[in-house]
């Protein structure tokens, strides 16, 4: 299930707020919400529900076995069996495939290639899970006592499928038991909402559009439209993620959980380090405290660092080498930026701008092409194109004007432009305070009104 | 005060909008998207392991959304709010449509609408051009596929031959007639595509040549804007091809009676949901040629059921407007009339056969119009039986440019049907000799 569909919005969101508002028995919330969230899940493939219940298990016990031999060999040897476990379980099912593929090229494999579906939100709970122990080992935390609570945690359908990567030890306190006054289900609401229309008015749109310049018929595109279709691209994948990120992180708060921020305005960034700053902040966080620093960080072999960091982030998003390849791409940048680092300073802001959302929306190409012919034959588009411009451009222009502009809106950081001292941003504040019942409820019905024309399937001929 | 009243606000209509589904009485139907609605799914384990009894939950909660309809209208709206509409416009629309998953398809559905999916996907699933307000398909067929087709048609004309004449009448696409230079490219294509199919005729099979009739009157709107069918006045044209192939004079517009229906928003519009198709709505000009008809239309496996029917159903409005011709698609029809000529003619058709259809009634006394995508009758049998002068393939290109379109009209002739007229037996026989009854309607709608 996803958070953007009507079955969801309303069927499944107003079931699981009366079954956790009914009673403020904390233990009866828990049991409920773990219900709901396994029901969640196991929406569209019930059989990885087992997988995943297997893996939070696991997990707990390993996790109260590091803590009950703390100090003895035993501890480690728990949390390196816990991390091997995970990794191998997410490698054999999200990269089986792929590593079969590229074996099979060198060698003769006695074994076919795995053919299961991945497995939804492994790359998200396997990286939690990996966290928690890893925390626990380290002392930074303690162990959850409660099954049942360790299973909310990994389960919690606010996450579950789309992250934020979620660490125990922030929320380790609202597990046990929460508290939600009308701040917090207000808060949650508006940030509900406006993941919502972020998702569906805005990336959903500009889908359209990417699936127009760049899945039909992109070889015969011109620069323009080429560079159009990777922006539109650029765009889609920003709200998309970040819609879902404020659709998780207002839910949390609906229910009396606090989820760390997973986005800042990443297309203000004036360098890419910067960039990556504010995008998928969860896994940057992640990949600093649990690969970067435990590698060496910023005092031995730096480069190498980030380069296999940058390696790794790209390799989580998907199994084939576009990836790796983006990744690699990302991992040059950072190094080029620390060795440039103070002439990059010297910069004007707006050069460093331009310079970063380039190289970021050049990097979609590599992002959204898994073949690599096709992305070959987009890049030479991209940059020395002889097409014409095609039948519609200047319409599909002209049609989204308005769109355009509150595309550019939402990219724009007012909270970093203006102090919460500034007039503008004081009166601003004051009159969203006032009108974001109304707000809210126009973008919740707009979000409606297209997720009801999704639903439009007509036929040419009568199927009565 | 501001955070309890956004938070009830949107309570409200978190609670409120799951309640309506309960309190407004449950819709069967989508007549705009002309389609069956989910309906409640039953739970079974198997079911819910495959992901099938969410996906069913999925749909009905869709399809059943309160006030669906005007919502969708509405979204339509918003959707122009995004930017600016120039008058003249043109643009590319791209469905959005997952493809159809033809083993699922397969599944679920009959085998001629698994064949009828092929030719949908052909023809609509892919981009459109959208010309101020006019929606035309990017394609013109193939040759390669019109020499199947007219292998086919020349299989009747040999099992045929001596007895009845087989013709072909298949039109061009729009795309054959865009009002812009630069696409002028897609006249030629359908030119090919079509001339093709009469190259490769034999067996004494006659081509009827469509396209180039239309082609003299390419300056007319002979195509609907907002649906994927021809205009009346193009399938005129295909008649006057016809005529000239087969030997009649074609009756002059002038001797028919005109009439005008408005406002029709057809299946390209429902398709696209584009405001500048929207605002473009057609209007349709029809020509009631001055014959008295009787009409019955069949089920799908033959004559024992029947019920009266009429060559033009006047009434036919909004997204039915084409249904006005011989009141919309049938497996099998029967058309006679006050021409006592002694002709009988069988059209083997889809849904652009209609609109041809009803000019044949001034030259034959009987006229059986076969729908391939759906009847189960032997048509060889039907031919033989009713001693049918002249076999007519009447229907738009995409019928002629699918393998699976061309493989149903050949089943037509070796598929069993159940028809079986001269049985002894007492009940057939009684159904069988009442195939027209005495008292059947005369189409009162037609001028005399």
């Amino acid at each position: 299930m996803v958070f953007s569909s009507l079955t969801f919005i309303y069927l499944f969101l107003p079931l699981s707020l009366i079954f956790h508002y009914v009673t403020s028995n904390n233990l009866f919330r828990n049991l409920t919400l773990t219900i709901f969230s396994l029901v969640f899940y196991a929406w569209a493939e019930p059989m990885w529900i087992f997988l995943m219940i297997f893996t939070a298990m696991f997990d707990y016990s390993m996790a109260l076995l590091v803590e009950r031999w703390r100090g003895h060999i035993g501890s480690k040897i728990a949390v390196t069996l816990s991390v091997i476990v995970n990794i191998a379980l997410l490698i054999s099912y999200k990269y089986g495939g792929f590593i079969h593929d590229n074996l099979s090229y060198l060698f003769t494999l006695p074994f076919d290639r795995p053919t299961n579906s991945l497995p939804v939100g492994i790359s998200f709970y396997t990286f939690m899970v990996i966290s928690y122990i890893v925390d626990v080992y380290k002392g930074e935390l303690k162990a959850q006592k409660n099954p049942l609570n360790f299973l909310m945690f990994i389960s919690l359908f606010q996450h579950l499928v789309a992250g934020p990567i979620v660490r125990y030890k922030h929320i380790s306190d609202q597990v046990d038991s929460r508290t939600v006054n009308w701040q917090t289900m207000s808060d949650g609401v508006s940030r509900f909402c406006l993941g919502l229309f972020k998702k569906v008015v805005i990336a959903n749109v500009a889908g359209v559009l990417v699936k127009k310049y760049l899945d039909v018929g992109f070889d015969d595109l011109s620069s323009y439209e080429a560079w159009f279709g990777i922006t539109m691209f650029s765009i889609q994948l920003y709200f998309d993620f970040s819609g879902y990120s404020d659709m998780a992180i207002g839910l949390a708060k609906l229910f009396g959980f606090h989820f760390d921020e997973n986005f800042r305005h990443p297309y203000a960034a004036i360098s890419v380090g910067d960039f990556y700053r504010r995008w998928h902040i969860s896994l940057g966080k992640f990949f600093r405290d649990y690969v970067y620093i435990p590698l060496g960080g910023n005092r031995k072999f730096q480069l190498r660092n980030i380069l296999i960091v940058w390696l790794l982030t790209g390799i989580w998003h998907g199994a084939s080498w576009n990836f790796a390849l983006w990744g690699f791409y990302f991992g040059c940048l950072m190094i080029f930026e620390k060795l440039m680092e103070t002439y990059l300073a010297k910069t004007p802001r707006i050069i460093r701008h331009a310079y970063t959302l380039i190289l970021i929306v050049f990097s979609r190409a590599i992002f959204y092409f898994t073949d690599f012919e096709k992305l070959k034959l987009f890049i030479a588009n991209l940059f020395s194109s002889n097409n014409p411009i095609g039948a519609g451009f200047a319409t599909d222009i002209f049609e989204h004007l308005f769109w355009f502009i509150l595309v550019i809106l939402f990219c724009i950081p007012w909270d970093e432009i203006y102090s919460n001292e500034d007039k503008i941003a004081l009166n601003a504040q004051r009159f969203y305070t006032n009108a974001k019942p109304i707000l809210n409820v126009v973008m919740l019905f707009l979000a409606t009104l297209l997720l009801v024309n999704s639903t439009y399937n007509p036929f040419l001929y009568t199927r009565f | 005060m501001s955070n309890k009243l956004n938070t009830i606000f949107f309570f409200s209509l978190l609670f409120g909008i799951p309640l309506l589904y309960f309190i407004l009485p449950e819709q069967k139907i989508s007549v705009d998207e002309k389609r069956k609605l989910a309906i409640v799914p039953a739970f079974n384990y198997e079911s819910y392991i495959k992901g099938a009894w969410a996906d069913s939950v999925d749909s009905y909660v869709d399809d059943h959304f309160p006030f669906r309809t005007s919502m969708v209208n509405m979204a339509v709206e918003l959707q122009s709010w995004k930017g600016i509409h120039l008058k003249e416009q043109e643009k590319i629309f791209v469905s959005q449509k997952p493809k159809v998953d033809k083993k699922k398809a397969e599944k679920d559905s009959t085998e001629s609408e698994m064949n009828f999916l092929d030719e949908f996907e052909q023809a609509y699933s892919g981009s459109m051009l959208i010309i101020n307000g006019s929606v035309y398909p990017m394609g013109a067929g193939s040759p390669a596929m019109s020499k199947h087709f007219s292998k086919m048609v020349s299989e009747y004309a040999e099992q045929l031959r001596g007895e009845s004449r087989v013709f072909s009448a298949v039109a061009p696409l729009s795309s054959a007639f865009i009002p812009v230079e630069k696409y002028k490219h897609y006249n030629a294509q359908n030119k090919n595509t079509l001339k093709a199919i009469g190259a490769s005729l034999s067996n004494g099979a006659i081509f009827c040549d469509v396209f180039d009739e239309m082609n003299k009157h390419a300056g007319e709107k002979m195509y609907f804007s907002t649906d994927h069918h021809w205009k009346p006045i193009g399938a005129y044209y295909a008649y006057v091809a016809f005529c000239k192939a087969a030997g009649f004079e074609p009756v002059p517009l002038t001797k028919m009676e005109k009439r005008t229906k408005y406002n029709f928003l057809g299946s390209l519009y429902q398709h696209t949901l584009d405001p500048s198709v929207k605002n473009n709505p057609d209007t349709m000009e029809y020509y009631i040629p001055k014959v008295t008809t009787t009409a019955v239309r069949y089920t799908p496996f033959g004559y024992n059921k029947q019920s009266k029917s009429s060559v033009f159903a006047h009434s036919a409005s909004g997204g039915n407007t084409y249904s006005t011709f011989i009141s919309g698609d049938a497996p099998m029809m029967r058309i006679n009339t006050n021409v006592k000529n002694g002709k009988k003619a069988i059209v083997i058709k889809n849904s652009y056969g209609n609109a041809f259809v009803v000019y044949l009634i001034s030259h034959y006394e009987e006229i059986w119009v076969v729908d391939f995508r759906y009847s189960k009758q032997n048509i060889i049998e039907t031919i033989r039986n009713n001693k049918i002068n002249d076999m007519i393939f009447a229907m738009g290109m995409y019928g002629a440019m699918s393998k699976g379109t061309i493989n149903m009209m050949r089943n037509l002739g070796k598929q069993s049907g159940v028809y079986v007229p001269q049985k002894p037996s007492v009940s057939q026989s009684k159904d069988s000799t009442n195939v027209v009854p005495e008292s059947s309607p005369t189409d009162t709608t037609t001028s005399n």
